[in-house]
């Protein structure tokens, strides 16, 4: 995968892991330590994702997400902050926000968080079709019915909803923290292993008995739902 | 009305109000007791002054004079309370104007008798006194009390309306001071409600009156000003601790997973990485939550409450639980009814998941989360068969950093109870640590929310 990320950070160190992690990963990286030159360089050429830091000198990130907006930049923002709770996770959104992740991060965190970023300013995948498919595994979102080939799989809502988030993803790395958000619709953390619990309960269900797993875990990042 | 009655400030009006009825109804008594002898004594002075203008006739003309003196009712005797008896040797009036002379009439000084003065009227109380002359006849004088009747009577009226006016104000005064005593000491008190709800701005107001109240007025003040200082201080040290301490350890995670990246898979030094990154976690976690914390302590997060079903909040995270318990082998069952409460769902999720982690975690094989209502509120319960925690210790559980000797002692599980019970302040209920209803080992959490 590739594109153009800008990160706007003041912390050097901090960008340096960041631009040297996204730029192994493929990414054209452009970074800039403050407020102003970030507006500058958002407003001035195309990026696929902006990661902006939520406390910056000369402007702060919050200022720099509405000039950047109200120049009519609608590239997907993901606000960082050390500030870390739901408060400031919610001014960031309601501000023009796409996403918003608290420090300290993983680095397999904030990437996984630009590469749905990324793809979700990408013309529209599956996001609009009925039926989910991923090899021979089938997602009715009508019916509310799983498949995997012939056989019918019983899935309680919540692993239904697991599934599609998982399926509309595939191919991209998830993490555990996203699932959380993204299904349970919370944002904290709730220790101990319980998303993994509620993965290989799906899992077993899905990829129990199968020649090919689809299911697979990312070590140090999450999960992957592929065909591969 | 039984509470009121033992009430100290009810027993104060009652009090006050005893002792005015009773300094009232002294007062009164001597008063009257006073008047009445004053009055005697007039009448008294009377009847001796009658007695000697009598006597003094007696002695200028003899028992002629005497008797013309009385017949023609001259000087004093004019008067028609005054009533005269001269007696034979035999006790056969000479002269009366009475219908029946008294009897046994002292002499030395007037005393109570009793005397007809007209026919037809019951003998009625009199004062006389007798004077034995030297001829063997006998004088009597003296006087009707009727009047110091009418006195008694007079002043039984007056002190009966005196009594009631002195009943309704003696209560009146004594309902009022209750009332501002008790307004008073309301006041303080709920200062202090406020203090200890944590909101440390509240003062008493201040009157500058310099009584007891004001004094402490003043002093409650001084110690509310002087938590709210210890308090921000502490607050401020561990929130800008945290904030301070997340930077680095986000650069020792990142510097970490740098490092993971250039080392082979299965080696000692990726393992070494992986132990060092999951404690970096574990210190990052820890850091999250004093720093939550402290900005729920001082209520400083924005008032995100809405309309929440505090049932379905509860089985959503014992749904995100189950999987957990039951791969730990612990049956998690959940009793709740949607209910109604103004809640903040994130943060009283945090708290239920707060409650079900510790029960997992430190519990027996067996956790029951209920969610019902009783008059106070809403009221969620997490309870669990496990050791439990000493009744001493409980309320020491629900502090940040607590260190309790048993196995609830963790890296980290210092934070968890704490935030519960902050979490359940700022929602204006309580988090109480109890044993099991039916006495068998295990931990009782009770989270209560006012409901809407």
């Amino acid at each position: 995968m590739s594109g153009r990320i800008l990160v706007i950070e003041d912390d050097d160190r901090l960008a340096q892991y960041v631009v040297q992690g996204l730029t192994e990963a493929n990414f054209t990286v452009d970074r800039a330590a403050n407020g102003r030159d970030g507006l500058f360089l958002a407003t001035d050429s195309e990026f696929d994702v902006i990661i902006l830091d939520r406390m910056l000198p000369k402007m702060d990130g919050m200022q720099v997400m509405k000039a950047v907006r109200a120049a009519g930049v609608a590239t997907p923002i993901l606000v960082l902050s050390a500030l870390g709770a739901t408060d400031d996770r919610v001014e960031g959104l309601t501000a023009g926000a796409d996403d918003y992740l608290s420090k300290p991060f993983s680095f397999a965190e904030l990437l996984a968080r630009v590469q749905v970023l990324q793809r979700r300013n990408s013309p529209a995948g599956q996001v609009q079709q009925a039926v989910l498919r991923c090899a021979d595994l089938e997602l009715d979102r009508l019916s509310r019915q799983v498949r995997r080939g012939e056989r019918k799989i019983a899935v309680q809502p919540r692993e239904f909803r697991l599934l599609e988030y998982l399926m509309l993803h595939q191919g991209e790395v998830v993490t555990r923290t996203m699932l959380l958000e993204a299904v349970w619709d919370y944002h904290f953390d709730p220790g101990t292993n319980v998303i993994d619990v509620h993965i290989s309960r799906l899992r077993r269900k899905i990829d129990d008995g199968e020649a090919r797993p689809l299911l697979h875990t990312v070590r140090g990042a999450g999960y992957r739902l592929s065909d591969d | 009305m039984r509470r009121l009655l033992t009430s100290t400030v009810a027993g104060l009006v009652l009090a006050i109000f005893l002792v005015q009825l009773a300094s009232t109804g002294a007062a009164l008594y001597l008063l009257r007791v006073q008047m009445a002898s004053i009055i005697h004594e007039g009448r008294a002075r009377e009847v001796l002054d009658v007695r000697d203008d009598l006597l003094a006739s007696y002695y200028d003309g003899g028992g002629s004079e005497l008797r013309e003196y009385i017949s023609a009712r001259r000087g004093s005797i004019d008067d028609p309370t005054i009533f005269v008896a001269l007696l034979g040797v035999g006790g056969t009036p000479l002269l009366n104007n009475l219908v029946t002379p008294p009897r046994a009439v002292p002499t030395g000084t007037p005393g109570r008798v009793l005397a007809q003065q007209h026919s037809g009227q019951a003998p009625a109380e009199a004062l006389a006194i007798r004077t034995d002359l030297p001829d063997g006849s006998r004088l009597v004088v003296g006087t009707a009390t009727e009047s110091e009747q009418h006195f008694v009577i007079a002043f039984a009226e007056a002190i009966g309306l005196t009594i009631a006016l002195t009943v309704a104000v003696a209560l009146a005064a004594a309902l009022a001071l209750g009332y501002v005593i008790s307004r008073r000491t309301h006041a303080i008190a709920e200062t202090a409600e406020a203090l200890a709800q944590g909101d440390f701005a509240a003062r008493v107001p201040r009157e500058d009156v310099g009584d007891g109240f004001d004094h402490l007025r003043r002093q409650m003040n001084l110690m509310a000003e002087r938590i709210d200082l210890l308090v921000g201080e502490l607050r401020g040290v561990a929130g800008s601790l945290a904030h301070d301490l997340r930077s680095p350890v986000a650069r020792l995670s990142a510097s970490i997973d740098t490092a993971a990246t250039h080392v082979a898979d299965e080696s000692a030094a990726a393992e070494a990485l992986q132990l060092a990154r999951q404690d970096a976690d574990a210190l990052e976690a820890m850091l999250t939550t004093a720093l939550e914390l402290s900005r729920l302590e001082s209520a400083t997060i924005a008032d995100r409450r809405s309309p929440t079903d505090l049932g379905a909040v509860c089985a959503d995270i014992v749904e995100l639980y189950e999987p957990l318990a039951e791969h730990a082998g612990i049956a998690l069952d959940c009793k709740s009814v949607p209910m109604m409460v103004l809640a903040d769902r994130e943060l009283v999720s945090r708290a239920l998941s707060n409650l079900i982690d510790n029960a997992i975690k430190y519990g027996g094989d067996r956790i029951d989360v209920t969610c019902r209502s009783d008059p106070a509120g809403a009221v969620v319960t997490v309870s669990d068969n496990g050791p439990g925690i000493p009744r001493e210790d409980r309320s020491r559980a629900v502090e940040r950093f607590a260190r309790l000797d048993n196995a609830r002692t963790r890296p980290g599980a210092g934070l968890g109870l704490a935030m519960v019970a902050a979490v359940a302040r700022l929602h204006g209920g309580s988090l109480d640590l109890s044993g099991r209803v039916d006495g068998q080992p295990g931990l009782v959490a009770v989270l209560r929310l006012p409901l809407r």
